[in-house]
This record gives structure tokens, sequence and C-alpha cells, in this order.
């Protein structure tokens, strides 16, 4: 090719329209130049002809924990916890005015009583809790125990057996010889 | 393009402020490109996979370094390059390998797979300067003065490495494509 034209510059879309311009025009009249500019036109095609492969797994960004908002980020950038929260805050605030402006008379003694009955309650429950806890570990040792009791149980008898009828075996052979003695 | 750009932009500036959600769909919308690219660069899907994973990495930790977020794209894959370099530099420490293309071996017309098969073939003869040229320009459709940027090289220089490449390849895929047209 002898024509002075970029036109791989044109091919890979890097010239002015103006330029563009001038190579359209010129391989018009130019068989050279247009032969040229078709193979350079197949071989982008044939690029292109190769597809972007999925990637086979996520980029582990995402899902690192390193990078996760704090639970305070989390909330500032959350409308509905944010609006939940200054919810909760103005029922605090109202609470709170409505005891200071009117302070209830406290009556200790009931106080206590509520207190010691509540503790009893949770001591009792936790006594309960523990019992239970107590009662299904020892059942399950006694399963355990009596499970290996039988196993060794069923051991011993098929032994027994074994034994019992190697003995019959061997008084027979015994009797059969001695019969076969006596008849000699 | 324009109107992702401006999400682009957005997304920016929200991961900026701590936003670690806007990066992650940053992340969702660039992995495929950036893999892609990496993978025609190294050639090793498990690198391609890992540089890509140090790319997001990378970025994240330096996005307030990045003062015109529009340039986002350019500045995404410089540090892709760099990565991808460090590896190539270590699995080819002794200094680049040049494989000149041979010249097309088939003359007959291929199927769409052959063809497949034919360019990454091409691709991977080529050296991994050439061929990162046709990736940021043909692939990515980067202009040559983000080209230049992302390589750190004159503008010159990429174009001298992309008409290189570009016309190494059509002696090896040009006559290839001509006969199939026939």
């Amino acid at each position: 090719m002898s024509c002075e034209l970029d036109l791989t510059g044109y091919v890979v879309d890097e010239l002015a329209k103006r330029e563009r311009g001038v190579v359209e025009d010129h391989v018009r009249g130019c068989q050279s130049c247009r032969e040229e500019l078709d193979r350079l036109n197949l071989t982008r095609s044939a690029l292109a002809s190769l597809e972007d492969e999925e990637i086979p797994r996520r980029i582990a960004f995402v899902s690192d924990r390193v990078f996760e908002p704090r639970w305070w980020q989390t909330m500032w950038h959350s409308g509905p916890v944010m609006g939940f929260a200054s919810a909760a805050l103005l029922a605090a605030a109202i609470l709170a005015h409505a005891f200071v402006v009117h302070p209830m008379a406290v009556d200790t003694a009931q106080v206590e009583k509520r207190i010691e009955s509540q503790l009893n309650a949770r001591v009792q429950a936790a006594v309960n809790e523990a019992q239970a806890r107590q009662s299904a570990e020892f059942a399950k040792v006694l399963d355990a125990t009596e499970h290996r009791f039988e196993t060794q149980r069923q051991a011993d008898l098929a032994n027994f057996l074994q034994a019992d009828e190697y003995r019959q075996k061997q008084m027979a052979r015994l009797e059969v010889a001695s019969n076969e003695a006596s008849g000699q | 393009m324009i109107f992702r750009e401006v999400e682009d932009r957005d997304l920016i500036a929200k991961a900026r402020r701590g936003h670690v959600e806007a990066y992650n769909v940053l992340v969702s919308r660039w992995e495929k490109r950036v893999f892609n690219y990496l993978l025609r660069l190294v050639g090793q899907r498990e690198d391609a996979l890992d540089l890509s994973q140090d790319v997001f990495l990378k970025a994240y930790q330096n996005l307030k370094k990045l003062d015109d977020p529009a340039k986002f794209p350019g500045w995404l894959f410089r540090i892709a390059h760099n990565e991808a370099y460090s590896l190539l530099r270590k699995n080819r420490p002794e200094g680049e390998m040049v494989v000149e293309p041979k010249m097309a071996e088939a003359s007959g017309g291929l199927f769409p797979i052959e063809s497949t098969l034919a360019v990454r073939s091409a691709l991977a003869r080529l050296s991994d300067d050439h061929r990162e040229a046709v990736l940021l320009k043909v692939y990515q459709g980067f202009k040559f003065e983000e080209m230049a940027e992302i390589l750190s090289c004159p503008v010159s220089t990429v174009k001298s490495r992309l008409y290189t490449a570009l016309d190494l390849l059509k002696q090896t895929l040009g006559p290839v494509n001509t006969g199939g047209a026939e």
C-alpha cells in the first residue's frame, strides 16, 4: 500500500470527522486501500467475535466482613431504622416528662415484695431447670449403663451356649468312640 | 453511557463516604470487564480471578486518591494493568518472550467455534504489550490518551503498539476470514 492514509486509525475510530471523510473519499477510488481496509475490518470483526466470559464467582469483597459498615453506620444510613429510633426517643422523652412532672409516690415495701417474688420465681425456675437437666443426664447415663449390661449379658449367654454346644458335641464324640471301643 | 457515567460518579461519591453497598454495586458493574481484560492478558482463569479481587480491593483502599470520578474506568484499569504486570514479571523474570504470530495455518472457512479459537490463539501469540493494546482498544474501547494514562507511556507508543498488533493479527486472522466469507 503506497497511499499515506491512516486506515488503522479509521478502523479503531481514532480519526476526527474530517479525516474520516478523507479516508472514505479515498477508498472509493483506490482499490488497494479498499482491500486493505477490508482486511482490517475483517480482523476487527474476528476480534469482536470473541465474547466476554462470565466471571466464575463474584468478587469476594462484597462479603468481606472487614469492609462491612459498623452498626452505627448501618443505622445512620437506614431510613426506617432512623425513623424508628426517632419515634422511640420521642416516646421515651414523653414518658420521662410525665414522670418528672407528676412524680409518683413510691411504696418501698410493695416494691421489695415484688422484687422478692420475682427473685424467688427466677430462682425456682433456675432450680427446676437444673433439676430437669440433671434428671435428663441421669436418665441418659442409666440408659447407657443398662444397654451396656444387656449387651454384656447377651454376649455371655452366647458364649455359654456356644461352650455348651461344644461340650455336647465332645460328649457325643466320646460316646461314639466309647461304643466303637466297646464293639471291638 | 452518559447516565451510566453519572451513576458511577454517584456511586463513587457514596463509596468515598464509607457507603460499602455503593461500592459493591460498582464492583458488580465492572467485575466482568476487569476479569475478562485480566484473563486475556495473563491467560489463566484462577490468576485473573485473584487479580480481579486484588484490583477491587486496591481500588477501594485508594478511592479517595481518585481526583476526578469521571476518570474511574481508566484509573481502575491502570490498577488492573499494574497488578497484571506484577504477576507477568514474576512469572517471566528473565524478560518478555515475544512470539511472532504465524501466518494463517488454515486457509479454508472456519466454523464460529474455530474462529473463536483462532482469535484466542492469535491473541496469545502476541507479546504482552501488543496484546494489552488490543485489549484496551478493541475490547474496552479506550481512547489513545486514556490508554497512555493506563499504561504510563506516550500516546505515540500506544499507537505504535496497537498498529503493530493489528498488523500481526491481520496476517493471522485476515486471510482466514476472507476465506470463510467466500
